[in-house]
């Protein structure tokens, strides 16, 4: 009997390994060619499953048709995707790619809960599949087994293809030189439109082979992709067979630890990839490609002289926030914008001034938030504690995940943090401290150093601005200083500041240190105004939401993040009746800034204004 | 084509005030030259002085160019690359652009065939018996010389009749350049049009019938196979030898 269930384990363990298997297909693929790590392709598997059902619903065609005409649709809808946004961003840096597609998939996701909702449509499983026999050790239901031999077939169809084929030799070629490959006379561009259709209709594909089994929602790419993130990080992009390989052999780890230790089973992959990681920084085929130098913020603030105009209007903007609470405008709302606009100031310093694009902030935005809220709440310390609580524990954290992360450079530490990060979410969704989908409710607000009453909302608002200032100068001091300009040699040009002597790992890795302890005091600060602590910080989309704050206010300015967070947090509270339409929102404008509007708001205005802020 | 350019041999090439860009760096200042069919011209010049970004041009891998670049008649200088290469033109460039992902028999096969008339695979190996001895070896684990004469042989198997060749023969022991030279003469006697870059003087002139002196951009002077001895001293200057 418990046998039985060791092989029913491992068989959805192969199953979640096909889905991993022909994802991260699709990512090297398309990565291979157009050098973009495609966040979109879990919002692609979604729309292949709901082509499926669209099919079957509106036509009455079924199942088989759906795997082939489901994988063509989406595919298309790749190649004029391509052909519309990421065609813009060629010869851009690798980074771009990862935003402007993260921007894609929150539009696409979006769209489809306004349409839908988040709860699953059903999706029968076809005729011919149904049922099961009985293998004696165990009960094999026929689809699943479908599904693995399929999912293999259709990995091995492909390695065929590009291994074996005159058009794979025309795919591996352009990927190593397109413009010889062009000279010869092969249209490279349409190459590189349908490689994009391709891999994209492989996510489709495996959408279609998902929906009976997993109900078709729109959200069902949305963490896979996280998880095949990870795998890519264990594999590599380098070698096709390296990803199915890897796709079903982490199915198969995942499916395992579903047996052995269940309570483990939704962190085991990012487990693997930390341990992977600590043993061989570069992965385990050590053919990772690596994104080049990340020169991501556009030029910024240039003379020093210049930089103190900056520091002026941050004086100007701070006193106008200090008069605040004399007029009637509801604090509250500025508060949260502080937090945010302090956090965003945190990834800011690593992203536009060290070139460094993490995607996991929020696990030290929301970390610093339960473990304060935790230390006020349930050991009774006073406000002050609590946060240095949070704060520590964040600098604790940021020197566990920079010492795993900080030697991959691009659009691999940009994984690697969005990983870590999800592990931590799924820890605490588990963990009881936290109260699972609860949270932490109603922070008691005693007296701060004694003194200052929390419960008081004028003197609450200004420890948050206090707060808000400490930080931002924090920011600013270390920018300007020699570790600062360290940093900004290291982002435009690493191989010269190795070359000049410089320890550039040990510099990235302070800057991170710095950054995750700032974001874990914006955290802890929020716990205050917020009354409570919970998983919506810790998650992904808060992360993504970081990203969207700097990059809409401008990457590598001082006063971008409270620009930023200004626009977006006014318009989640302006538009919080349009429910998910706010994401489709978002989304646009990640598209949008990266497509037109790479210096952001400060950025743009600067340049105009011909001033560095 | 108009009458005039049919007077006694018809133009392949005719590369008329073309300039070229790398980014904001203006690298090409007008360059005016023809090859006529079945001739065999070298551009010579110093380090710098051009050449290979006048071969990219011709070829239409310059982000930014402008002027004439007539082929057969064809004016491509709006065309984009791929286009361009479907006119009959085989470019061997100055790295030699052999795959490392590709093995030498998926090198040799990559570029399409353009028109009928190419050489076969057996006149190839013919020609280049080493690299029927390693058909499945990863195309950039031959030596260089053997590398040269892959990226030589898979743009004669297309059918282009006219050859764009890069330094053909930098880096590459005395016996491997004799080698590209016959090569070459058998190239022009099965009437192929050659468009050459070389730094070997001495392998130049005994394969071109024309050279192009190039200097900043510009074509500054003209030479016939039969002016050179006459002005060894002067190809001397132009090359800083
Ligand atoms: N990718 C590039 N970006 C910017 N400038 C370039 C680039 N490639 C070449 N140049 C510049 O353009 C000019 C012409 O270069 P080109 O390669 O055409 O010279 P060349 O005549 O082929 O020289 P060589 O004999 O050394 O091969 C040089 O000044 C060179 O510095
Ligand atoms: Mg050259």
């Amino acid at each position: 009997m418990a046998l039985n269930a060791l092989f029913s384990q491992l068989l959805i363990g192969l199953i979640n390994g096909s889905f991993y298997a022909l994802l991260s297909l699709g990512l090297a693929v398309i990565f291979g060619m157009l050098n973009i790590i495609n966040f979109a392709h879990g919002a692609f598997y979604m729309i292949g499953a709901f082509a499926a059902y669209f099919l079957m619903a509106s036509a009455g065609i079924g199942y088989w048709g759906a795997l082939i005409l489901a994988p063509v649709m989406v595919g298309l809808a790749g190649m004029a995707t391509e052909r519309l946004l990421l065609r813009r961003l060629a010869k851009m840096d690798h980074l771009y790619g990862l935003l402007m597609t993260f921007g894609l998939a929150l539009v696409l996701q979006g769209v489809f809960q306004v349409a839908f909702g988040s709860s699953g449509l059903p999706y029968p499983i076809p005729e011919a599949l149904t049922g099961g026999v009985n293998l004696g050790f165990m009960f094999l239901p026929l689809y699943r087994g479908w599904v693995v031999v399929f999912s293999l077939v259709a990995c091995i169809a492909t390695w065929y293809l590009i291994e074996r084929t005159r058009l794979g030799a025309y795919l591996r070629a352009a990927t190593e030189n397109p413009s010889l490959v062009r000279a010869f006379g092969i249209n490279v561009p349409l190459m590189i439109t349908v490689t994009y259709g391709f891999g994209v209709a492989l996510a489709a594909l495996a959408g279609v082979l998902s929906a009976p089994i997993n109900s078709v929602r729109p959200l069902m790419g949305a963490d896979l992709i996280i998880v095949v993130f990870a795998v890519v990080v264990i594999g590599g992009m380098g070698s096709i067979l390296g990803s199915v390989i890897t796709g079903f052999a982490v199915g198969v780890v995942e499916g395992l630890t579903k047996y052995f230790y269940p309570e483990a089973s939704s962190t085991v992959i990012f487990v693997l990839m930390v341990l992977i990681l600590l043993v061989k920084p570069t992965g385990l085929t050590g053919r990772g490609i690596e994104a080049t130098q990340s020169a991501v913020a556009p030029e910024p603030a240039s003379a020093q002289g210049r930089e103190r105009v900056a520091l002026m209007v941050f004086g100007v903007v701070v006193i106008g926030l200090a008069l605040l609470p004399l007029t009637s405008v509801y604090p509250y709302f500025i508060m949260q914008i502080l937090c945010f606009a302090l956090v965003a100031g945190a990834f800011n310093l690593l992203i536009g001034h060290g070139g460094l694009l993490s995607f996991g902030h929020a696990m030290f935005f929301g970390s610093a938030g339960y473990i304060t809220a935790h230390a006020v709440k349930v050991w009774g310390l006073p406000p002050e504690l609590g946060i240095l609580a949070g704060v520590a524990a964040c600098a604790g954290l940021a020197a566990l995940a920079g010492a795993i992360s900080i030697r991959r450079q691009g659009i691999y530490f940009a994984m690697i943090t969005l990983a870590i990060s999800q592990m931590l979410y799924f820890v605490y969704l588990r963990a009881p401290f936290t109260n699972g989908e609860d949270g932490i409710q109603s922070i008691p607000k005693d007296r701060m150093f004694g003194v200052l009453d929390l419960a008081d909302t004028t003197v609450l608002y200004y420890v948050v601005l206090a707060g808000f200032i400490l930080g931002t100068l924090a920011i600013y001091r270390t920018i300007n200083s020699p570790f600062g300009q360290v940093l900004k040699s290291i982002r435009e040009n690493e191989p010269r500041a190795i070359s000049l002597g410089y320890r550039t790992t040990l510099y990235k890795y302070v800057a991170f240190i710095l950054s995750g302890t700032l974001a874990g005091f914006a955290g802890s600060l929020k716990v205050f105004v917020v009354q409570n602590a919970s998983l919506t910080d810790v998650h992904w989309s808060m992360s993504g939401e970081i990203v969207l704050i700097t990059l809409l206010g401008g990457l590598g300015t001082l006063l971008g993040p409270l620009a930023g967070a200004f626009v977006i947090i006014s318009s989640q509270h302006h538009l919080a009746e349009f429910g998910q339409w706010v994401t489709v929102l978002q989304g646009a404008i990640f598209i949008a800034c990266v497509v037109a509007f790479r210096r952001g708001i400060v950025g743009e205005l600067a340049k105009v204004l011909k001033i560095s802020l | 084509m108009t009458a005039e350019h049919d007077t006694m041999t018809r133009t392949a090439l005719k590369v008329g005030v073309l300039n070229a860009w790398y980014g904001e760096s203006h690298v090409l200042h007008g360059m005016d030259f023809d090859v006529a069919e079945g001739e065999v011209v070298t551009l010579l010049g110093r380090n710098g002085a051009g050449k290979t970004t006048t071969l990219k041009a011709i070829m239409g891998l310059m982000e930014k160019r402008s002027g004439s670049v007539e082929f057969g008649g064809v004016e491509t200088i709006n065309l984009p690359a791929n286009r361009i290469g479907r006119l009959g033109i085989g470019y061997c460039p100055e790295e030699r652009g052999i795959f490392s992902s590709l093995n030498v028999e998926e090198n040799l096969l990559l570029p399409p065939v353009v028109r009928r008339g190419g050489l076969t695979t057996e006149d190839i190996f013919d020609l280049f018996p080493n690299l029927l001895e390693r058909l499945y070896s990863q195309g950039t684990k031959l030596s260089g010389g053997e590398q040269q004469m892959l990226a030589i042989a898979r743009i004669l198997r297309t059918g282009a009749q006219f050859i764009v060749l890069d330094e053909p023969t930098e880096g590459l022991a005395p016996v491997i350049v004799q080698q590209i030279g016959r090569t070459i003469e058998r190239l022009r006697q099965k009437g192929f049009t050659i468009l050459l870059v070389e730094q070997n003087l001495r392998f130049a002139t005994s394969v071109a019938d024309r050279f192009c002196v190039v200097e900043h951009g510009q074509v500054i002077d003209t030479l016939t196979r039969a002016d050179v001895d006459a002005s060894t001293a002067k190809l001397n200057s132009y090359l800083g030898v």
